[in-house]
């Protein structure tokens, strides 16, 4: 009888893992495809995320922002419509947010954006071949993955192997840079 | 490279405590409560110390606001075995909460009784603190460390300005908010500073002074004293 009841919450462990051990998937409000946007249209991605040049998040685009393009004519898209009925009510999309950093780092988007020029794609993974909006964050940082650019003061090229140097800037790895 | 300092001119010090809510609010540094307050666990990063007066019987001579005083050879860091709490290129005597292992050697190494011990999680995320200062686990210790969370902000704004950092753009919570200016906040190594030409004044004077901790909060001792 012991090794049942042994044997049940063994079952159960594997069986609910990554229940419980993974990060619940982001469903957001509008099926946002980034390949049609990014590698179709060639938009940057500071086009719609417009804080990062600005900011220390990035932010979530407006709707006032996708109705720039979305608001006239005809459409078949589902999606185009939601968008446009958010507009009319004067909502904002309720975007969720997917990456979240520990609320103990210092990151500030506009320095390694605007300033360090490391692309978008260097922490946020390919993010131009989503046709439906990722449930989870494409890559999983560490604190390694910053000091491993901040150490060699370049970044990794994001089309797979080598650097690319980020310049003669000093960059710090001072724990205090980023804990706070 | 900056090497910030501290100046306190205990003669313009009224013991209002300003310096003490301010560095509260700012640092997000949790109410302990009252069964933990008299188990002596209470947690606050800038102190106003009160000396009695030998003279006049139980009137208060001077009062010493003491925060960690960012010592230029620190006996706490010496003793961290996690590099957990370090003097960092700048002379700021950092925490890092995420590495700290809760042994409290600094604690114990600490001269001036600066650092303190989150015995409990004593806050939650909510609405009113600060987003730039991160909240303490339990379990890890913490201090005053010159609101450095000011500095990051004011030094990225800078780098994104492509300017250099200007003197007075950062200092931390408790200087700016003292009513009687008694506490005056800089660059030490910059000469042309407030800090560096007080610094150097007669009447300066640094707490223990001869343990050889070379602190880099520096008082500005009583000119006149009474009759
Ligand atoms: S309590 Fe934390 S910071 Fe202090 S010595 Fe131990 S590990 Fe280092
Ligand atoms: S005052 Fe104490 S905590 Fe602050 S640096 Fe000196 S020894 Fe360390």
């Amino acid at each position: 009888m012991k090794w049942v009841g042994v044997i049940g919450v063994v079952a159960v462990a594997l069986l609910t893992w990554g229940f419980w051990w993974g990060e619940p998937a982001v469903k957001q409000p509008i099926e946002y495809p980034h390949k049609t946007h990014v590698e179709q249209l060639k938009l940057p991605c500071t086009g719609c995320h417009q804080r990062a040049e600005k900011d220390n998040v990035a932010g979530r685009p407006p709707t006032a922002l996708c109705l720039a393009c979305h608001a006239g004519g005809e459409t078949k898209s589902e999606e185009v419509k939601k968008i446009r009925a958010f507009g009319e009510k004067g909502q904002e999309i309720p975007w969720k947010r997917v990456w979240r950093l520990p609320s103990h780092v210092f990151f500030s988007h506009r320095t390694h954006v605007a300033v360090a020029n490391v692309k978008c794609q260097t922490c946020h993974g390919p993010m131009e071949t989503l046709a439906r909006p990722p449930a989870r964050p494409l890559k999983t940082l560490a604190m390694n993955n910053c000091i491993g650019c901040h150490e060699q003061w370049e970044r990794p090229n994001e089309k797979g192997a080598g650097v690319v140097k980020t310049g003669a800037r000093h960059v710090s790895t001072d724990c205090n840079t980023c804990h706070h | 490279m900056a090497l910030w300092g501290m100046v306190i001119d205990l003669d313009r010090c009224t013991g209002c405590q300003a310096c003490v809510v301010a560095c509260k609010a700012e640092n997000n540094v949790p109410p302990v409560g009252a069964k933990e307050a008299v188990r002596g666990r209470i947690i606050s990063w800038m102190q106003v110390l009160t000396e009695e007066d030998e003279e006049h019987d139980g009137e208060v001579k001077r009062f010493v606001p003491r925060p960690c005083l960012q010592c230029d050879d620190p006996p706490c860091t010496k003793v961290c075995p996690v590099y957990a709490t370090y003097r960092n290129p700048e002379g700021i005597v950092a925490q890092i909460y995420a590495r700290c292992i809760g042994c409290r050697f600094c604690m114990a190494a600490c001269p001036y009784n600066a650092k303190y011990f989150n015995w409990h999680r004593y806050q939650k995320e909510a609405p009113g603190q600060n987003p730039d200062v991160s909240l303490r686990p339990k379990g890890v210790v913490e201090k005053c460390t010159f609101c450095h969370h000011r500095l990051q902000k004011a030094r990225e704004r800078a780098l994104a300005e492509r300017r250099e950092l200007a003197p007075g753009e950062y200092v931390t919570a408790c200087a700016e908010v003292c009513p009687a200016r008694a506490i005056v906040f800089g660059d030490l190594s910059d000469p042309g500073s407030e800090v560096h030409r007080l610094a150097r004044s007669p009447r300066a004077f640094r707490l223990l002074e001869a343990l050889g901790t070379k602190p880099k909060v520096i008082y500005l001792s009583e000119g006149e004293g009474r009759g």
